[in-house]
């Protein structure tokens, strides 16, 4: 019993990191989360404030947060863009951005968050992630303790901004918050315009392969969206689970294949795909359009630097339209 | 020899405390508790290092005593009672029937009677989850019993079987749930691996009485599975009641195995080997056998639980198994008279 056990954790971890939000996040949930002023000038922050999170619940700050601790990556990538990564107090052992964070203590190793390790940062505001990515039980023995948590779950690329907007007002930064959505919402709207008009390419993105089971972009998932706002037409798998079966994806008939996974393993190229069995009468094979996405990282990880990510996707998409 | 039972289960409890991935130090731990207890002691510890001893590590210390102290002793009643090497306290469908009681309130909150459940836990102050592990335990073992029963009365060995069976079914469903549990995946296979992390005072105080109790009642009853190892004819002949004597037993070894799985989830191993580990050390007279394995079940859960912390978390299933199970080989090997069968 224990060995099936265990044979599902695998999966599992990589379903989680596979899976961005699915489309169960309304849009209601994002207007819920922006109770917060949005680009506007900045508002003056007073403490107490109470504010609403992308899972729902009512988070109240007692005071300007002056210690932070991150749960995720794309949290930690947030407060840092918004100029208060002097005030982060504790990462997860996969942050690496910006570099500076690589000093701070880690409290989350692998798939555990160390609740010892938070209550000795002594934080003053809890940054976790959604979906089960930050397990719910961990989010409720961290409110049982005191420390105001604040979910952190974006559906789409708006959601990502709303994020921004969101821990800005938490943190008295609303300012910075204001420069940031700007900026991106100016390089997103880049991207929009340069690839409008043009035809969508069926486009499946690689997240990982793993015992036979394909992983991509779920349907209606933040990856999804990505894709189609880059102009392309994706290919999408369970919106649950986000596998695509062979059959489903040879049905599909791809003609773009970019490979995400490829950017940590150097055995995944373009010529081991087009050699799968099975694989080699889709469009994108006998086209050759197959490509390595190196920017995997800020692909999937929704943080500021996910315009990055849509630049990079758009011109791998549509490379005519970025000369 | 209860003493120093006793005192075992104290000492794993103090360093459990003690230590974990904050280094709080001896010196300051044994100060705080000083503290705590009303001593004049002047504080030379972080402002966090009391939350930490008392909010985070001591509930979790507290469950793995309550947990290891209710599998050690049911696991001894179960061995006596089927007269099998092999039974644990999960084998006549407590663990399958907690599972999908846990993982039904993870997956599934919509179900109506599962609402009506989670009001009273939410009064309670504690976990839906634990909650229906306790019903789910329950329920099963009575399924068990119902269709074990032949004639108004079952046998120890149709027992046994039925348990396997149903057990498996249960196993099915779960693994059916946990297919298409999809986002809430992660929290069914923390449950199912067991831990013995999160746990509050509200559910402690549910559970302790239930696992105190039920193993006290327990102890009460050596010499009727003194008898019973005697085989049925000799026990009746010493005026043991066999229908009403196993029904009593069977009923409070399932409360507190119940109540165990629900406050921990599967942890397993501890109530297999404890029993035979102290029968090795102190032979079958079940007025000692029954609670030193209780002892003995929860030092070795808090010693586990603390091994699994310090390793960075890994399930503290996997840690009695890795340090239970060689120890127990070389107990084996080295006793001449090896396993006593109950």
């Amino acid at each position: 019993m224990s060995a099936s056990r265990s044979r599902f954790l695998v999966p599992l971890l990589l379903v989680l990191a596979a899976c961005q939000p699915s489309a169960s996040a309304s849009p209601s949930d994002r207007a819920a989360s922006s109770t917060a002023p949005s680009s506007s000038a900045a508002a003056i922050v007073t403490y107490p404030q109470t504010l609403t999170d992308d899972a729902g619940r009512e988070v109240t700050l007692p005071a300007e947060p002056a210690k932070i601790v991150s749960l995720a990556p794309s949290n930690t990538e947030i407060v840092c863009a918004l100029d208060a990564c002097d005030r982060v107090a504790g990462v997860t052992d996969a942050d690496d951005y910006p570099p500076e964070v690589a000093d701070v203590d880690d409290v989350v190793i692998g798939a555990l968050v160390d609740v010892e390790l938070i209550v000795a940062a002594d934080p003053d505001l809890v940054l976790a992630a959604g979906n089960e990515l930050t397990s719910s039980a961990v989010i409720t023995e961290l409110t049982d303790l005191g420390y105001p948590v604040i979910v952190l779950y974006p559906a789409s690329l708006e959601a990502v901004l709303d994020n921004i907007t969101l821990v800005g007002q938490a943190i008295n930064a609303t300012e910075a918050a204001a420069e940031v959505v700007a900026d991106m919402e100016e390089r997103i709207a880049a991207v929009e315009e340069a690839v409008a008009g043009a035809d969508a390419p069926r486009t499946f993105y690689e997240v990982g392969l793993f015992e036979g089971a394909i992983y991509t972009a779920g349907g209606d998932s933040f990856l999804s969206g990505l894709i189609s706002t880059a102009g392309g037409e994706p290919i999408t798998g369970d919106p649950l689970t986000t596998a695509i079966a062979l059959e489903d994806l040879v049905a599909a008939d791809p003609e773009l294949i970019l490979l995400g996974d490829a950017a940590y393993d150097p055995s995944i190229t373009p010529e081991s795909v087009a050699a799968r069995p099975g694989w080699g009468e889709m469009t994108a094979v006998t086209s050759g359009a197959i490509e390595v996405m190196e920017e995997d990282p800020v692909i999937t990880r929704p943080g500021p630097r996910i315009v990055e990510g849509l630049e990079a996707l758009a011109r791998a998409i549509h490379p005519d339209r970025f000369d | 020899m209860i003493g120093a039972g006793i005192g075992l289960v104290v000492v794993a409890a103090l360093a459990a405390v003690a230590a974990g991935s904050v280094d709080v130090g001896l010196a300051e731990t044994i100060g705080i508790i000083g503290q705590r207890l009303g001593l004049p002691v002047t504080p030379t510890w972080d402002s966090t290092a009391p939350t930490i001893l008392f909010e985070v590590r001591l509930p979790r210390v507290l469950a793995g005593v309550l947990v290891g102290a209710g599998l050690g002793c049911a696991g001894v009643v179960f061995q006596a009672l089927l007269r099998n090497p092999m039974a644990d306290p999960y084998v006549i469908g407590a663990a399958a029937g907690a599972s999908l009681g846990a993982v039904l309130a993870i997956t599934a909150p919509i179900v109506l009677p599962i609402l009506a459940v989670g009001a009273g836990t939410a009064w309670l102050g504690i976990g839906l989850a634990q909650v229906m592990a306790f019903l789910g335990a329950l329920g099963a073992v009575a399924l068990v019993l119902a269709v074990a029963r032949q004639d108004g009365r079952s046998s120890m060995v149709t027992l046994l079987l039925t348990g396997y069976a149903v057990s498996s079914l249960i196993a099915a469903g779960v693994a059916l749930l946990l297919v298409s549990s999809g986002r809430a995946l992660a929290s069914v296979v923390g449950w199912l691996l067991g831990s013995l992390g999160g746990t509050g005072y509200p559910e402690l105080a549910v559970a302790a009485p239930l696992v105190l109790g039920g193993s006290a009642l327990l102890l009460m009853r050596w010499r009727t599975l003194n008898l019973l190892l005697l085989g049925d004819e000799a026990a009746a002949g010493r005026g043991v009641d066999l229908v009403s004597a196993r029904r009593g037993l069977v009923l409070l070894a399932t409360v507190v195995t119940s109540a165990a799985v629900a406050l921990a989830g599967t942890i397993g191993f501890v109530g297999l080997v404890v029993p035979h580990l102290v029968r090795l050390a102190i032979g079958p007279d079940h007025r000692l056998l029954l609670p030193m394995s209780c002892l003995g079940g929860a030092a070795l859960l808090v010693t586990a639980d603390l091994a699994a912390r310090l390793v960075g978390g890994v399930p503290v299933g996997v840690v009695t198994a890795l340090i239970g199970a060689p120890f127990f080989l070389w107990l084996l090997h080295r006793s001449a008279t090896a396993v006593t069968t109950p």
